[in-house]
């Protein structure tokens, strides 16, 4: 974001008239938003790290213009997006679960229902 | 894998956006793929039997399964996601454009009044952005293609070229002109003695889809038309530093200055389902009127549900009701045939076409398909995947 003062008219970051929503359960729109917020930058830790261990396998000392300067190669890239790709797999493996669960073995024994 | 803006009005992330922008093209991968997936096999496996059992039918349209399979778990996380990736990829470009803002102006400024290459533009402080424009953030991005933060201002044009480099992993081709690129190429093979000498893109943004227009036809005068000032003199940069040609104007599809029979070939791409009912018979009726006879009008666009069957007609019609994109089903419910026959276009002469993706395929299978259709239409025509296609209609006057 622009810096406040600097004269400048700061860039809109929000969307005008935002109301979809899909969960009944009060904040629950709002929580996945968080999560995948917090998927986001936990992956740019992820990322950051990445860029870390090979520098520092590469050249066995590093200083931060070096790793500020640091872009992965083609392959590289291709690698980190496979590995986010998994990585998000993990982070919302809930909403997969449930899908595979439809393919339960119908012999299964029923949950006694609740009290 | 995203493909980052390369040419001369491309920004400069820091390491730390850069791989916010990489993951948001990975998240929008997976919730296309992976959740899209899962919600329609939920469908199948619990959602549609339900209605069956219910209604001792099938669901018939897209709107009886939006209405069904609205209270499933899988269809709240798909569509929850899906907002908040659509939301999270400009968000991710927003903070570099915004670094860089000052440096665009001037490079804009700079290569627009480059002799080096021949193209122009033009803009009008008196022009009234359409209410479809003006008053929504289009596919949730904010500032939609109009928004000016000062004078002579190329920010939204930034904003839409680097966001959609993140929203389209890599299906748009290196210079997101994929659509452009297939669609010239089959048209100038599969009508060989057809040479345009003035071109029109309605609703052209930034050009991305022009530029292709002008590189198949060197010898063609190519005009580029948008409602938002930012997009066109962005576009205008953006094709002059690619050393193409183009003449871009801020001027609205449904009634524009040019005269009367003044264009051999009229194109869009992912237009028409942006304007209201009302402004695309307008459109079509204004492309009758600035086309030669002999001439060629063709929309790229997403199939008509007329093509479809019920679940890949709610699956598509999904943007509509969530993505900010309202006109999108009234669109996609028209019969491209009758709309341009109401236009004035003979039935006749109606066309319609669905063509591989030259970046996916190559130029054989490009070529290949003038003689024979090789795609079909369902939820991955025009959609980002394996085998993408690119589906268009339009007439010949």
């Amino acid at each position: 974001m622009s810096d406040a003062g600097n004269g400048k008219k700061p860039l809109r970051y929000s969307v005008r008239g935002k109301d979809t929503r899909f969960f009944s359960g009060e904040g629950v729109d709002e929580l996945v938003a968080i999560s995948m917020t917090l998927a986001q930058e936990l992956w740019v830790v992820k990322e950051r790290l990445a860029a870390y261990e090979t520098l520092a396998t590469k050249k066995k000392i590093f200083t931060t213009k070096e790793i500020e300067g640091f872009t992965f190669t083609p392959a590289q890239r291709a690698r980190m997006d496979a590995e986010s790709q998994a990585f998000i797999d993990r982070v919302f493996f809930t909403l997969r679960e449930r899908v595979e669960g439809l393919a339960a073995d119908p012999d299964e024994p029923p949950t006694p229902k609740e009290p | 894998m995203t493909k980052y803006v390369q040419h001369d009005m491309k920004v400069t992330p820091t390491p730390e956006e850069a791989a916010r922008q990489a993951f948001m093209s990975s998240m929008r991968m997976y919730v296309l793929h992976d959740l899209a997936n899962g919600m329609r096999t939920a469908y199948e496996a619990e959602v549609e039997p339900k209605f069956e059992r219910k209604n001792k039918r099938a669901p018939k349209n897209g709107v009886e399964v939006h209405r069904a399979i609205k209270k499933d778990p899988t269809f709240k996380f798909y569509s929850s996601m899906r907002c908040n990736a659509q939301e999270m990829v400009f968000r991710s470009i927003l903070p570099t454009v915004e670094r860089d803002q000052d440096a665009l102006n001037k490079k804009a400024k700079a290569l627009s009044r480059s002799k080096k290459v021949a193209g122009t533009v033009e803009t009008d402080p008196k022009f009234k952005v359409p209410r479809s424009v003006s008053a929504v953030d289009v596919h949730r991005m904010p500032g939609n293609y109009d928004t000016e933060y000062g004078p002579d201002d190329v920010t939204q044009g930034a904003v839409y070229d680097n966001g959609i480099s993140v929203f389209s992993m890599g299906f748009f081709g290196e210079n997101l002109d994929d659509i452009g690129g297939s669609i010239s190429m089959f048209i100038k093979n599969k009508y060989p003695k057809f040479a345009p000498k003035r071109i029109l893109d309605m609703g052209c943004t930034i050009g991305h889809n022009t530029v292709p227009w002008a590189k198949m036809y060197p010898k063609a005068e190519v005009h580029g038309i948008d409602v938002g000032a930012p997009v066109v003199r962005y576009g205008h940069a953006r094709a002059q530093a690619a050393g193409v040609p183009v003449h871009f104007h801020q001027q609205n599809a449904e009634a524009t200055d040019f005269e009367d029979g003044s264009f051999d070939m009229i194109f869009s791409s992912m237009f028409l389902h942006e304007v209201p009912k009302k402004g695309i018979k307008k459109v079509f009726k204004e492309a009758r009127r600035l086309l030669k006879p002999g001439g060629l009008m063709l929309h790229m666009e997403l199939p008509p549900n007329k093509m479809l069957g019920a679940y890949d007609s709610f699956y598509l019609d999904w943007d509509a009701y969530y993505n900010k994109e309202p006109f999108y089903k009234p669109f996609r419910d028209m019969d491209p045939q009758a709309v341009c026959a109401e236009a004035g276009f003979a039935k006749s002469k109606f066309v319609q076409y669905i063509i591989p993706s030259l970046g996916q395929y190559g130029e054989k299978v490009v070529k290949a398909a003038v003689k024979k259709q090789s795609g079909r239409a369902d939820d991955q025509t025009g959609r980002f995947a394996a085998g993408i296609h690119w589906y268009c209609f339009g007439a010949w006057k």
